[in-house]
């Protein structure tokens, strides 16, 4: 295979990105632990084609089911491959053994459901009789529509690398793969999932949306003795873009720019306008400060300003 | 007047503008304000909206087929109820960015120059006060939105935490008004949150976006096409074109937004939220990890009510929690989980310590308490932190007095430039300290101590630095102490100094400083004519006192109060003691001849030059002009303008008067003035500049410069914390830095009373402009005409017919020429009357003006309302009863500061005692009907000082016959003080004397 040259990907627009440019010691266990599954299968260069594939954004859907991840992936020819992983379901009594074990510890329980994997998990697939990754070429069952004889492909290997961002951002989703959601292992350490109301894209104010008639009485319609406001302390926070950060990783990222970077930029450039308007430093679009309004104090005559004429 | 409005209509704000004054036409408003001149002044005011308005439906109270004022007058105010009828009116939709513009523009002000803040702009500029301080904070997310199938990227306020209670507050205090746009048939009834939320989006959106626009190339904000929906995406947030358009994999995208927002949305909709409490240590001396942090459950509804986390799917907790108490558990396990995110090791504490909390050491629970609980805060957890950390974590002072051991036994009087030698004694949070238990604590490195029972916050690298300066500083001249002591530079922040001296001369002259010790009262310096009042003596020792010492500062009186005299007493004394150099004399020009009225009056001994108009000397012949006198009196345009000139002197002194015209630091005329050679600065000044932080440093700077430190260090140091954060430590630093160069004395302070009259009368002295001097030639040139030829009735007549045009052209050309002219700086009388009215709103006083003429109570109501952009109440003899009764209300409950009334109109019966300030715009040349008039705001029920000024136009017959009838009321009253019929018996030869137009009347 040394002799064939190494056939050109077609250049895809919008598929999903590999986002993280670190190595991986900075990765979390688990997803070295996936990762390594990959390395155990030796395939050499089609390795490093593969982790180039899922940073290009050669993966362009990606399904995550019960047992099975699915993937389309943009490779040489006009039509994309479509490549499976498989991976043996863990079985219902399984799960009850396994979330029991991962909730009696509350701190386990907390990092899993900030979207961090608990130190104590394989214990508790241990106990279970299973194991959370698989260990084994027969434990995984690959395939790919593409020529390629190995198996895996590079193909396979962009997916295992998407698999492993994803793994990253949310754990839950290799639970999802081995056949429990996240509802459903909540439901099974007796905790009630938490729902948020059914709502419109963004967070509404959990006030009363009643219609509010106007007052005809002119005293309170104008607003008379509503009180000052308050605006209390106002601040440049010292870590920046702290709420997209709080939220993790972008799901399923398409985007050429870092979507990470792009936030913290433009949390930075907002955060420095909002400051200047709150203390009324606010520079127009000329770069010019606006004059200031003040009308009252300052003698008349020193103040050009326009009048009506009608007296 | 115009009093302009805004309000909520299909997602955008809109203006509209309610006028005093206005035509009917059918369904309109009838005094809808025309958009054009609303455009006009706002332009005028720096504020460009290029925008056409539309005919829009807004719903008002009305009564009588007629919409309520919003300015509600007394006559408005219905017996019977109103009813709620739609008005069209000239509305401007704004668009996001113009919006923003009038809203910055109107923040915390009354009025946008001739244009009054409406009670519901006032509120909008409310909320984008707080669309800017979310987006300077970050609570901001970006989203996708969908309408009608198209989605749209867009910025959103997350509303969680304080954020979320200050949305409610802001949307229960909403005026109805600021929701009363609606063009149906039926009064609207959107909800006021949902009116606030609409807006306040609309504003976060355009500042995020419009930042980041600004950042990206113009290629990139240009392009159309995208690999993917979340390219798409990330333009739509940054560049003006957020509609994305309406593909499929816009709605993926918008699902795994929703999907990455989860644990927002959680948070958000939870009844509860993870709250952190900090526990100190229950015995002082225990060391190690003897703070604690525990977690609790906190409802929201209800702060106070708290569970300890670990009970969290318990019965104990079921109680408090109800139905909801499945729920805690998963929520508050999930915010655990993501505060390890923002708190260094919190995974580790949490399986190492469990559910309960985690015990800490001091630097860890100073950690918790100055940089984790702010940002848990900020996202929206609970928080509760120990009483004595109170007001946000105000550090524990240092304070450390110097006793200033003198080298030598020196004899005589003080140097400034003496060094001194320093003992120092310290205290930390009022508990004494010695050096060396400080050096103990320096290498404890602990920012958290506790001193005989109290904790305390010291900041372990502060406490560094301040033995530091302490030790570094164990010497020093006396100015540099007073400096140290003061200044805001070059000390650490929280160390508070404080300057002793066993000898009696420095601790003396530091108490005096700030403000223990009397100052002992100078003598009125010889030669000064006049008699100063007891405070003015005390004003004037102030100033001289400051003066030897080689400081500069700032005397603030309340208008009236004699800040002219005061200053000319020091300059007096300042001769008479043997300083050298001219005195540099800087105010407007409609003061100037103020200046050299008073001056010649009170120190007829003193030369006084006025430098101004085209003939002015330059360069060198100025220096020697200026050589030649003791007082030069020049405007802030010409210090700027011959800026070489001025520099060619070396002054013996400067004094500013009206002082806030160098409030701005960037302004020509600040830094003319600031560039001077002077042995002495002073600065006067009526309105309290002291409550504005900001115009503070530049007015200092040319005091004492140096004082307040540079402008970036009082930015960072005064300004962002007291106007930021309400910081009252920096508040307090800065008062405590002012304090000594700064004397403030009110009307209404208890000393100053005492030493007032009742009634206090002053002439004010104006000088007339080109145009009104040009006039005024023409004028006196037909009379001339007509004493040659004219005799008896007719000679008598037109003398008269003279004697009233004359002051016609001294109040304003647009009153002598009755031509509907424009208004503004064309009359020097009108110039400074709207100045001293300035001052007198500034100060939250009332004012009279009379004056004669009707027409000219029409140009001044309409020129002070349209300069303040406060309703200015006019009384003549055509109003009726009512409207009499009405005005004389409003004006006494304080609903307006200013009432013009014609003198005719308010000989008598009216009790306007709401007034401190009389001002007789021109003059009846009868004490008589003049006190009468005084009298309406000088009665019973007067319990203020009441100021009276006679506005003068100098070198005009206004000055002349005031002077004739101020001597020949000396020596018998009867001779004059019947109007104007005398000057008809004076001969033609001083006729024309009387009446002449001296060259010092136009400046």
């Amino acid at each position: 295979m040394y002799w064939y040259p190494p056939s050109k990907p077609r250049e895809v627009k919008g598929g999903i990105r590999a986002q993280a440019h670190k190595n991986r010691s900075s990765l979390s266990w688990w997803t070295r632990e996936w990762l390594d599954v990959l390395d155990s299968f030796n395939i050499g260069e089609r390795m490093n084609r593969g982790r180039s594939y899922a940073r290009k954004g050669q993966v362009t859907e990606l399904s995550i089911t019960a047992g099975k991840a699915e993937a389309s992936v943009q490779g040489s020819r006009s039509s994309a491959y479509q490549v499976s992983v498989g991976v043996n379901v863990i079985s219902k009594q399984g799960w009850k053994i396994i979330g029991k074990a991962l909730f009696a510890d509350p701190a386990a329980a907390a990092s899993l459901l900030a979207g961090q994997m608990p130190d104590g998990i394989e214990k508790a697939f241990k106990e279970a009789g299973a194991n959370l990754f698989p260990r084994r070429m027969s434990d995984l069952d690959t395939d790919c529509t593409c020529p390629d004889w190995s198996n895996p492909c590079k193909h396979i290997a962009a997916v295992f690398f998407l698999l492993a961002e994803e793994f990253e951002r949310d754990p839950f989703l290799i639970f999802k793969l081995r056949g429990s959601g996240r509802d459903e292992l909540l439901k099974m350490a007796e905790i009630k999932p938490a729902k948020p109301e059914p709502r419109a894209a963004s967070p509404k104010p959990a006030q009363d949306s009643r219609a509010e008639p106007l007052p005809s009485d002119p005293g309170k319609f104008w607003g008379q003795g509503l009180g000052e406001y308050d605006p209390g302390d106002v601040f440049v926070p010292d870590i920046p873009a702290a709420l997209p950060k709080q939220l993790g990783n972008f799901p399923f990222w398409r985007g050429e720019e870092d979507f990470a970077d792009v936030m913290e930029k433009t949390y930075q450039d907002a955060s420095r306008a909002g400051m200047a308007a709150f203390l009324g430093e606010a520079v127009d679009e000329n770069g010019a400060k606006p004059k200031s309004a003040r009308g009252r104090g300052r003698p008349a005559g020193s103040r050009p300003r326009a009048h009506r004429s009608a007296i | 007047m115009i009093v302009l409005h805004a309000g909520e209509i299909e997602g955008s704000l809109a203006l509209w503008g309610e006028s005093s004054d206005g035509s009917n036409t059918k369904g309109r408003h009838p005094f809808s304000a025309k958009w054009q001149d609303i455009k006009k002044e706002l332009k005028a005011q720096g504020v460009n909206i290029d925008r056409r308005h539309s005919v829009t439906g807004v719903w008002l109270p009305s009564k009588g087929g007629k919409p309520l004022s919003s300015r509600g007058s007394a006559a408005d105010t219905p017996r019977s109820k109103a009813s709620l009828k739609r008005w069209d009116v000239e509305a401007a939709w704004l668009s996001p960015k113009d919006a923003a513009a009038v809203l910055a523009a109107a923040r915390g002000k009354i009025s946008i120059g001739g244009i009054a803040v409406g009670p519901d702009l006032a509120y909008w500029s409310d909320v984008y006060g707080f669309a800017a301080s979310m987006v300077a904070r970050q609570r901001i997310l970006p989203d996708l939105e969908e309408e009608d199938g198209v989605y749209s990227a867009v910025w959103r306020p997350v509303l969680v935490g304080r954020d979320y209670e200050q949305f409610a507050a802001l949307s229960k205090r909403m005026p109805p008004a600021a929701r009363a746009f609606d063009q149906g048939s039926k009064p609207p009834r959107k909800s006021a949150a949902d009116a606030l939320q609409i807006i306040l989006s609309v504003l976060i959106d355009h500042m995020v976006r419009s930042a980041a626009h600004e950042a990206l190339p113009d290629a990139y904000v240009r392009q159309r096409v995208f690999d993917s929906a979340h390219d798409s995406w990330l333009h739509g947030l940054r560049t003006p074109h957020f509609v994305m358009g309406n593909d499929e994999d816009a709605g993926k995208l918008a699902e795994s937004v929703r999907e990455w927002q989860h644990a927002v949305a959680v948070a958000h909709d939870s009844p509860f939220r993870l709250c952190f409490r900090l526990e100190e240590p229950v015995t002082p001396r225990a060391r190690g990890d003897a703070w604690f942090v525990r977690y609790l459950i906190q409802s929201r509804s209800d702060p106070s009510l708290t569970v300890p986390a670990e009970a969290a799917g318990k019965k104990r907790a079921d109680k408090i929690l109800g139905k909801h108490a499945t729920q805690a558990k998963e929520f508050l396990l999930m915010s655990l989980g993501q505060v390890s995110g923002i708190v260094d090791g919190m995974s580790d504490k949490l399986s190492k310590h469990g559910m309960s909390g985690y015990s800490t050491n001091a630097a860890g629970a100073h950690r918790f308490l100055v940089k984790e609980a702010p940002v848990l805060e900020q996202l929206g957890y609970g928080i509760i932190l120990p009483a004595w950390w109170a007001g946000g974590g105000t550090k524990t002072r240092l304070a450390a007095q110097a006793n200033a051991v003198p080298k030598m036994r020196a004899k005589g009087s003080l140097s400034l430039d003496a060094v001194f030698r320093f003992d120092w004694k310290l205290s930390l949070g009022g508990q004494r300290i010695t050096m060396k238990e400080m050096e103990r604590l320096v290498k404890a490195k602990t920012p958290l101590v506790n001193v005989r029972g109290q904790w305390m916050e010291t900041g372990s690298g502060e406490i560094r630095k301040a033995v530091d300066f302490l030790k570094k500083h164990s010497r020093a001249t006396l100015r540099d102490s007073v400096m140290m002591e003061f200044g805001a530079k070059p000390a650490p922040e929280w160390l508070d100094l404080e300057i002793t001296s066993s000898d009696f001369r420095i601790s003396n002259m530091m108490d005096k400083l700030r403000g223990d010790a009397t100052m002992e009262d100078l003598p009125q310096p010889d030669g000064f004519s006049g008699q100063l009042r007891p405070y003015q003596v005390r004003g004037y020792s102030w100033l001289a006192f400051l003066q030897e010492l080689g400081f500069g500062g700032c005397l603030a009186d309340d208008m009236g109060l004699g800040k002219t005299v005061q200053m000319l007493a020091m300059i007096q004394q300042y001769r008479q003691a043997g300083g050298e150099g001219p005195i540099l004399l800087v105010c407007p020009t409609s003061v100037m001849s103020n200046w050299g009225k008073e001056s010649a009056k009170f120190s007829p001994e003193l030369s006084t030059t006025i430098h101004h108009g085209p003939g002015r000397k330059k360069n060198k012949a100025f220096a020697k002009q200026a050589d030649h006198n003791d007082i030069v009196v020049s405007s802030y345009a010409l210090v700027y303008r011959d800026a070489e000139s001025m520099k060619k002197v070396r002054w013996g002194g400067v004094v500013l008067d009206e002082a806030q015209n160098v409030k701005n630091p960037d302004t020509k005329q600040a830094r003319a003035v600031r560039s001077l050679r002077a042995g002495f600065r002073f600065a006067l000044t009526g309105t309290p500049v002291e409550n504005n932080v900001a115009d503070m440093w530049s007015i200092m700077e040319f005091l004492n410069p140096g004082l307040l430190g540079t402008r970036s260090e009082f930015k960072r140091r005064f300004f962002l914390p007291i106007h930021a954060r309400k910081d009252a430590d920096a508040a307090r630093a800065l008062k405590r830095a002012i304090g000594p160069f700064m004397l403030r004395r009110l009307k209404t302070d208890k000393s100053i009373i005492s030493d007032l009259p009742k009634k206090m009368e002053m002439n004010v002295y104006c000088s007339l402009t080109g145009e009104q001097a040009s006039l005024y030639a023409s004028v006196l040139k037909d009379l001339d005409e007509k004493l040659r030829s004219a005799e008896g009735i007719s000679r008598k007549g037109a003398i008269l017919a003279t004697l009233s045009k004359l002051k016609q052209v001294c109040n304003h050309p647009a009153h002598f020429l009755k031509d509907n002219s424009a208004v503004p700086d064309r009359s020097g009388k009108l110039a400074r009357l709207t100045g001293m009215l300035g001052e007198v709103i500034d100060a939250g006083e009332q004012a009279l003006v009379f004056t004669q003429f009707v027409d000219m109570g029409d140009i001044l109501k309409k020129h002070v309302q349209d300069t303040f952009g406060r309703e200015v109440l006019f009384m003549h003899g055509g109003i009726s009863k009512r409207q009499r009764d009405e005005m004389v209300e409003r004006f006494q409950k304080g609903k307006c500061s200013v009432f013009v009334v014609s003198l005719k109109a308010g000989g008598t019966g009216l009790n306007l005692t709401a007034a401190s300030h009389v001002f007789h715009f021109d003059r009846w040349w009868n004490p008589a009907v003049e006190n009468q008039a005084t009298d309406r705001a000088f009665r019973i029920g007067q319990k203020r000082n009441v100021q009276v000024y006679k506005m003068i136009c100098v070198g005009t017959m206004e000055e002349r016959i005031d002077e004739i009838i101020a001597s020949k009321k000396k020596m018998s009253e009867t001779v004059v003080g019947t109007g104007e019929g005398w000057i008809t018996k004076l001969s033609n030869r001083d006729i024309r004397q009387v009446l002449a137009l001296s060259e010092e009347a136009s400046l």
